[in-house]
């Protein structure tokens, strides 16, 4: 059996709306392997629902050729499904049914699996399944959609921003789900729009714009790229040239007794050159990963060709 | 899990293959529980109806007033409205319970349930779990089809049994077998449109361009039939029209038309096909 659980080449989506097609897609490659779990990134609309929709056979792709568990998704069809778990993005629950029928459906729509694991689940992500579905807040039909999604012990969790709406409590259980998922074997698969949802347990990234495939790292190093923004407070107004040059830093601004700058690596060199100065405020952030997009259209990161792209782009 | 796989014995893996996948019919089923509140509702609503206006009948036969009222009508609108004949008791309830008001209510629910049970059910993201689950779709689509026919059937069950106990309770002058026929009938009749409906909903995933295109159909397929009976020459209008096909041969005193019955099934099949291509082919819930 392979090891490659996902695999995607030259995949391409367009959808016709009205008379203008829209190029979701865009020749997008991609291979996830067993037992990983791999975080997909980007910003809503760059093409990860589409991606994940044609994984799970609801879109049939324009071009190109995608791979799930060794099989065609639409060749693979209900038996391929049954290995898969499915979070999706936009998760629609409504009705008058109690979220403990609508999992036990759920569960007999896989013939069964996962109806056992169902009570204590829903211990674990403090979710009353005897409330109506239709009155539960937008966190607690979170709660059903990751219950569901994990309760038949699948292959294969496929799982499109599924943190949104879970509290930080319940982020730490679910990122806890999901290394025991992966202990068990499974692979794990997950988009967002936010970086920080995905570092702390994903071991490689790719992150997508406009259907294409713009970098594919392992988190440390695409955490090294985001770098830090880093800001510094003087008691007496600082020369910008004396920040300036220094090893991993860019983007240099005084103002005043205030310099900020962009930290990528070790901090080492802008401390040292801070320290002669007196300090009298410091905060260093992760920059967000809507900034690591900009860095994308600016600059060539990664030495890919994407400053070719940029100007056309926004 | 993992090491599931690799140790499986080829036995293994055949079982293997049926774990995780739907025994029965549990979409049917889930529909079905979903909407059985609506499945009494309305089944009360066409039982009441039906009730009243079969009620209706000894109280205005009998005191010659039907007879006045029409004749004071102009002829065009008697025959447009089929009541020139509603001086019977079969032609009182092919007039008003068959041909107006179980038609109506019948169509009212089952075009509202098969545009929603496929369609609107796409749209507003309720199906995506089920179409992301181990189950086909043409599997699902049949399910949700099933559904739909049985409500329509429970309602025709509901309307037969009314009509069926009254008519003898009241001693109206309609045959047993007729009765059981026509209603029969309308049940054809309520699929038939239904099943464009629900086709509409499957290829195009757009509850309101399914419903439209059902009552549209339902309406136009009225007023042809209604048009037909002013005209000297309407037989070819009458041909086109569903309402023909299912009251053209005045079923409670000749019996279904055999023809219709075939146009109002063939409507269906066509369409039930159509449905299970289209949806089969497209993207969902884009």
């Amino acid at each position: 059996m392979s090891d490659v659980v996902i695999r995607t080449a030259g995949l391409i989506k367009d959808y016709a709306t009205g008379s203008r097609r829209i190029r979701a897609l865009d020749g997008l490659d991609l291979e996830i392997q067993r037992g990983e779990v791999f975080g997909f990134l980007g910003p809503n609309g760059a093409g990860k629902s589409t991606m994940i929709r044609i994984l799970l056979d609801q879109l049939r792709p324009t071009d190109g050729h995608a791979e799930v568990l060794g099989s065609d998704p639409r060749e693979g069809g209900p038996a391929l499904r049954a290995r898969l778990g499915y979070l999706p993005g936009e998760l629609a629950l409504t009705g008058r049914a109690t979220a403990g029928d609508l999992l036990r459906h759920l569960s007999r729509l896989r013939g069964g699996t996962g109806a056992e694991a169902i009570p204590a689940l829903a211990e674990r992500l403090s979710l009353d399944l005897d409330r109506p579905i239709r009155g539960l807040s937008k966190g607690n039909k979170q709660k059903v959609g990751v219950l569901q999604a994990f309760m038949h012990g699948p292959e294969l969790l496929i799982l499109d921003e599924p943190t949104s709406g879970l509290d930080p409590l319940l982020q730490h259980e679910f990122l806890t789900m999901v290394r025991e998922a992966q202990a068990g074997g499974a692979t794990v698969f997950m988009s967002s729009h936010v970086l920080s949802e995905v570092e702390l347990i994903a071991e490689r990234v790719a992150i997508v714009r406009a259907g294409r495939i713009v970098d594919l790292d392992d988190v440390a190093a695409l955490r090294h790229h985001a770098g830090q923004r880093v800001e510094l407070h003087f008691a007496e107004a600082v020369p910008a040239d004396a920040f300036s040059g220094l090893e991993g830093i860019s983007n240099v601004e005084v103002a005043d007794h205030r310099m900020t700058c962009l930290l990528r690596g070790e901090p080492d060199p802008l401390l040292k050159a801070a320290a002669r100065y007196h300090v009298t405020r410091w905060s260093a952030e992760d920059r967000e990963l809507e900034d690591l997009f900009l860095d994308h259209y600016r600059t060539p990161l990664g030495g890919e060709s994407e400053q070719e792209a940029s100007p056309d782009g926004r | 899990m993992a090491a599931d796989v690799t140790t499986s014995t080829p036995a293994k893996t055949s079982s293997e293959a049926v774990r995780g996948l739907p025994r029965g019919l549990p979409a049917f089923r889930w529909v079905v529980r979903m909407r059985r509140r609506a499945l009494l509702g309305w089944g009360l609503a066409v039982g009441v109806v039906s009730a009243i206006y079969v009620s209706f009948y000894p109280t205005m036969g009998d005191a010659g007033e039907l007879e006045s009222l029409i004749e004071g009508m102009p002829d065009g609108l008697v025959s447009a409205l089929g009541y020139d004949t509603i001086g019977t008791a079969a032609g009182y309830l092919e007039s008003t319970v068959y041909g107006l008001l179980a038609p109506i209510l019948m169509l009212v629910f089952a075009l509202g349930f098969a545009a929603r049970v496929l369609a609107g059910e796409e749209e507003d993201g309720s199906l995506e779990l089920e179409t992301a689950a181990p189950i086909s779709r043409v599997r699902s689509l049949s399910e949700r089809y099933l559904a739909l026919v049985v409500g329509i059937v429970w309602l025709g069950v509901v309307t037969g049994a009314v009509t069926l106990g009254l008519v003898p309770a009241l001693a109206m002058e309609v045959g047993t077998a007729e009765l059981a026929a026509t209603t029969l009938g309308l049940t054809v009749f309520t699929t038939a449109l239904a099943s464009v409906t629900f086709a509409v909903g499957a290829a195009t995933g757009r509850r309101v361009v399914a419903l439209a295109t059902g009552a549209g159909l339902a309406v136009a397929g009225y007023i042809a039939n209604a048009l037909a009976s002013l005209m000297d020459d309407g037989a070819w209008l009458e041909r086109l029209s569903p309402f023909a096909w299912y009251l053209g041969n005045e079923p409670l005193r000749n019996g279904l038309s055999l023809g219709g019955m075939a146009a109002l099934l063939g409507l269906t099949i066509v369409c039930l096909v159509a449905a299970v291509v289209t949806f089969d082919r497209r993207d969902l819930g884009v």
